[in-house]
């Protein structure tokens, strides 16, 4: 038990996919202008990449693996997550439209958003049992949610702030990626 | 032999897959603007985004909305130009 904690303590603040790993930062920079889009890609995250890996690991375990063709896994795990993020866009057109167009074109690209193929090969390269998977996958995306939310309020509070016109937007916004970047690699000490 | 098995599996996989998206695009169909789709089918459907919007289909709901103007398509063939563009009249006065 305290294993799963440990790790999912790792995944979601020592690890952070995006702020130490460096993955999943086309999301970072484009939907991270308002709260609550920043929440909902998050959520669609979450979701895609708590199933891809689920279902990845399976097949990876008890097809791939019996079978003695490793070598297709990354083509495997991409059309699991292109398929999935499909049915994630469909599901979102029918539950929330307002969502689905403040989204727009970064939903579909959650398909090469490498934070999810990434989630799916560090599990298997990290020889993760399936409660770990489980457990990895879902602190992952926590982490990304936390750290998406916490850059959306930051360049909330930006567009008030009395920036050089040489910083305003996108630049300003690098520099607090940076900034934010650096305190958590702070954390690499904890554990 | 293993070669086989590679084919069988990415095969059965894309299939399945294939199949769940299906059922779930019945299951949450979303009822749309007809008029959209036949915009669509006269814009050249590369999803090139020289337009400013990120695919066709966006253009077109874009064109139905009068946001833009079909000159905005740099791919499209003089014909099809004229085609949306009496399209799009029609479209416009039927619904005054």
């Amino acid at each position: 038990m305290s294993d799963l904690i440990t790790l999912a303590f790792t995944a979601f603040i020592v690890e952070n996919i995006i702020l130490t790993k460096f993955l999943g930062i086309c999301p970072f920079l484009g939907v991270s202008k308002k709260r609550s889009s920043a929440l909902g890609m998050g959520l669609a995250v979450l979701f895609v990449i708590l199933i891809s890996s689920m279902v990845t690991w399976v097949l990876y375990k008890y097809v791939l693996e019996s079978l003695s063709i490793t070598y297709l896994r990354t083509i495997v795990f991409i059309l699991v997550i292109a398929s999935l993020v499909q049915m994630v866009e469909i599901f979102l057109k029918k539950i929330s439209p307002a969502l689905y167009k403040a989204l727009g074109i970064y939903l579909p690209l959650i398909t090469t958003n490498c934070a999810v193929l990434g989630v799916a090969i560090l599990n298997i390269n990290n020889n993760h049992s399936f409660v770990e998977t489980v457990v990895y996958a879902s602190f992952i995306s926590l982490g990304f949610i936390f750290v998406m939310y916490i850059f959306a309020m930051i360049r909330e509070k930006l567009d008030y702030s009395p920036v050089p016109k040489a910083f305003k937007g996108t630049p300003i916004a690098l520099i607090v990626a940076a900034i934010l970047a650096i305190i958590f690699s702070r954390f690499g000490g904890i554990i | 032999m293993e070669i086989l098995y590679a084919v069988l599996v990415l095969g059965g996989l894309g299939f399945g897959l294939g199949f769940l998206i299906l059922l779930v695009d019945k299951y949450f169909h979303v009822e749309e603007d007809p008029s959209i789709d036949e915009v669509v089918e006269l814009l050249p459907r590369y999803n090139c985004g020289a337009c400013g919007y990120p695919g066709c289909k966006e253009m077109a709901i874009g064109l139905l909305k009068k946001e833009a103007k079909p000159d905005q398509c740099k791919p499209i063939k003089q014909e099809a130009l004229a085609e949306l563009r009496k399209y799009l009249d029609n479209h416009f006065n039927q619904n005054k």
